[in-house]
Formats: C-alpha cells, sequence, structure tokens
C-alpha cells in the first residue's frame, strides 16, 4: 500500500460527500434553481427551465462512489508485493 | 369517441435493416452510431438521427445488443462480480485475484466513459449528427483503426489465443485501464467506432487483438446497457407511441446479429487484424462523403 495515497482517504471522502450533495441537487432542483455556479444552470426564463439534470447527478453520484472506493481500499490491510499498480 | 390513427414513423422493414445493421456494427469497430445515421440518408428514409422518435426507436437496439453481450459473458460477469465483492470484503485488490483485478480495472475505465458520455452525449450528437459529418468521421475511424495496428506495442503471435485472456488482461496498470477505457468516449461523435477505439487502444497498451476485442467487449458491457436502460422509460412512455413494435422487430435483429457478431470476432482476433475494417471504413466514409457531396 502506497503511504502517500493513504494521505487521501480523508480527501477522498470529503469530495464523496460534496459530490453526493451535488448529485441530490441535480435531482431535485430544475435547472432554473440550480446554483449559478453548477454545469447545465439556465435562467428562469429559458424553454428548457423546469428541465431536470438527472444525467449530471448521476455522474456526480458516480464520481462520488468511486471516491468512497478508492477511500476504502486505502483503509485496507498493508500488503506488500500485492499492492496495486496505480 | 375520438380515434386517434397511430402511424408508425418508422415501417416494420425499416426497422428489421436498421436492427440487423445495429446487430453488426456495435460490435464491429465500425461505428453503429454512424452506420445509424448514414444508412437512412442513403436509403433516402425520412429518419434523423436527431428526431425523438428514433432516439427511442434504438433504445431497444440498444438493450437487445447488451443483453446479448451479457449473455455471452454472463459466467465472466459472474465470476468478475464475485471478485469486486470479495476485495471490498478485504479492502485490497490483491495482484493474484484475476477477477477483482479484472473487474476493478473494468470499473475504473467504465467511470470516465460514464461520465463524460452522461455530460456531453446530447451536445455531441446534436452538434455531429449529420450524414455528412458522420461519413467524414467513418474516414477518421477507419484510418485511427489503420494506425492503431501500426502504432501497437507487439505484432500477432501464434499461440497468442493459448491460455487465460483474464490473466494477461488483469496485468494492465491502472493507467493503461484507464486510458483505454476513456478511449471510447471518441466514439460519441457518430462514425467514430467505441469497440474500434476499445480494441485499438489495447493493442497500443500491449495486448493481442483477441484479449483487446474480448477487453472491448467487457468494457462495452455496462456502458451500453446504461445507456439504453437510462432511456428506456422513454420506450415504455408516450414517446414511445407508434415505436414499440417496430423497436421490438429491431431488437429482435439486433440481439441475433450481435450474438454471431461477437462470436465471429472472438475467433477473428484470434490471429486476424483490425486492417480489414479500417479499409472498410476509409472506403464506405469517402463513398459516403462524395455521395452526399454531389448526389445531393
Amino acid at each position: 500500500m502506497n503511504p502517500n495515497l493513504r494521505k487521501l482517504i480523508l480527501p477522498a471522502v470529503l469530495v464523496g460527500v460534496l459530490l453526493i450533495v451535488v448529485a441530490v441537487i441535480y435531482f431535485v432542483q430544475p435547472e432554473h434553481s440550480l446554483p449559478s455556479f453548477f454545469p447545465g444552470h439556465a435562467s428562469a426564463t429559458s424553454a428548457e427551465a423546469n428541465h431536470h439534470h438527472t444525467k449530471h447527478g448521476i455522474a456526480a453520484l458516480v464520481v462520488a462512489l468511486a471516491c468512497f472506493a478508492f477511500a476504502w481500499f486505502q483503509t485496507g490491510p498493508k500488503s506488500g508485493p500485492t499492492e496495486s499498480r496505480a | 369517441m375520438h380515434v386517434l390513427a397511430v402511424v408508425n414513423p418508422i415501417s416494420y422493414f425499416q426497422a428489421v435493416i436498421l436492427g440487423l445493421v445495429q446487430g453488426v456494427a456495435e460490435p464491429f469497430p465500425i461505428s453503429s452510431l454512424g452506420h445509424g445515421v448514414v444508412l437512412p440518408r442513403l436509403a433516402g428514409w425520412n429518419i434523423h438521427q436527431n428526431d425523438k422518435f428514433f432516439l427511442t426507436f434504438l433504445v431497444a437496439t440498444h438493450l437487445a445488443t447488451a443483453i446479448v453481450l451479457l449473455g455471452l459473458f454472463f459466467k465472466d460477469w459472474v465470476r468478475i462480480v464475485k471478485g469486486l465483492w470479495r476485495s471490498l470484503a478485504i479492502r485490497e485488490i490483491r495482484d493474484d485475484d484475476v477477477d477483482a483485478r479484472l473487474g476493478w480495472l473494468l470499473v475504473a475505465g467504465t467511470i470516465p466513459v460514464g461520465v463524460i458520455g452522461l455530460l456531453l452525449e446530447t451536445p455531441l450528437r446534436k452538434l455531429f449528427a449529420s450524414p455528412q459529418t458522420a461519413a467524414a468521421f467513418l474516414i477518421v475511424n477507419g484510418l485511427s483503426l489503420l494506425v492503431f495496428e501500426r502504432l501497437r506495442q507487439r505484432p500477432p503471435r501464434p499461440g497468442d489465443y493459448l491460455g487465460d485472456s483474464d490473466e494477461r488482461i488483469a496485468k494492465l496498470s491502472w493507467r493503461q485501464a484507464i486510458a483505454v477505457g476513456t478511449s471510447q468516449v471518441a466514439a460519441l461523435v457518430p462514425g467514430i467506432s467505441r469497440s474500434g477505439f476499445s480494441m485499438g487502444g489495447g493493442l497500443l497498451v500491449g495486448l493481442s487483438n483477441e484479449d483487446a476485442a474480448r477487453y472491448g467487449f467487457l468494457l462495452a458491457t455496462p456502458v451500453i446497457l446504461a445507456a439504453a436502460a437510462l432511456k428506456l422509460p422513454e420506450l415504455l412512455g408516450p414517446e414511445g407511441n407508434g415505436v414499440r413494435g417496430p423497436a421490438l422487430v429491431a431488437g429482435v435483429c439486433a440481439a441475433f446479429t450481435t450474438f454471431f457478431a461477437v462470436k465471429f470476432l472472438l475467433r477473428y482476433f484470434q490471429t486476424n487484424r483490425l486492417t480489414p475494417f479500417g479499409i472498410y471504413c476509409v472506403g464506405f466514409g469517402s463513398i459516403c462523403t462524395l455521395l452526399f457531396a454531389f448526389g445531393g
């Protein structure tokens, strides 16, 4: 296990949680209600203002799960020669 | 009482042709999306890639392709999923656990294309989904396949297909697996083949044609299945009215040809290369480009 990667456990978990929040916002908020710095935000007058960016939410969820999986494996046992080749 | 006449925007004959072509073109490295855009124009059909009904119709063919791929590699997927759970339980991906390592390499290779596909699929399709553009990118796809063969790390050797393919694939590094998986992003452009770029990527990182094809099919299954599953509600909802019958027929046809196409390719790549597909794409793309330019 690379000790440098172990230092990334907490950041990975934090990023994962943040992305879960982002995913929930994408799922529940229509396009015009998204924070303006979110990709996909549109003004209330646009044609698809009430459209939900479900795909953006799924993308955020997938990356969040990847962050959690990364953190999970970094908490594993030190394994010497069988360590991953990341 | 009002009776609404439901007119099928796609005939059953068109559905059969489109299904058969999709089933072959998805696993073959020749771009199913590119053929799906070019074919209706060549045949003079009033179907456009961005038509809502056509997108809904395509869900069925993609779903059929994904189900056949899943079925053909079902035993492998069972092993891989078991490997994934095993590694999660011990919080370690052991190098000697081929199934677990292969599973996580597939996950790592799928995430980039999944995320980028979710974010960019619609805008890219709207931007590039004209028959002229698809024909041009078919040429690019063909040239890329020829370049992949030219730049491959190792030539085919006798006995390449002997032994355990998964063991060889599982020796890829994380970077290599992610790079091969990410190469599928190019296939968001109609005319560029997902399987072609994943196989080509596999060749560039040192896999044999057969191993690259196998890894490409394993990579493709979750991507195609997820894409089809995401759009399945459209087929089952009001947007599927008038399309479900032809879509079902096309799905059956696509399943039929996908089965034989994958079986053929797995044998073909034991001893052969991507070159004929590259030549075909350059030739077909060039002919289509000329026809669209001068034939109206």
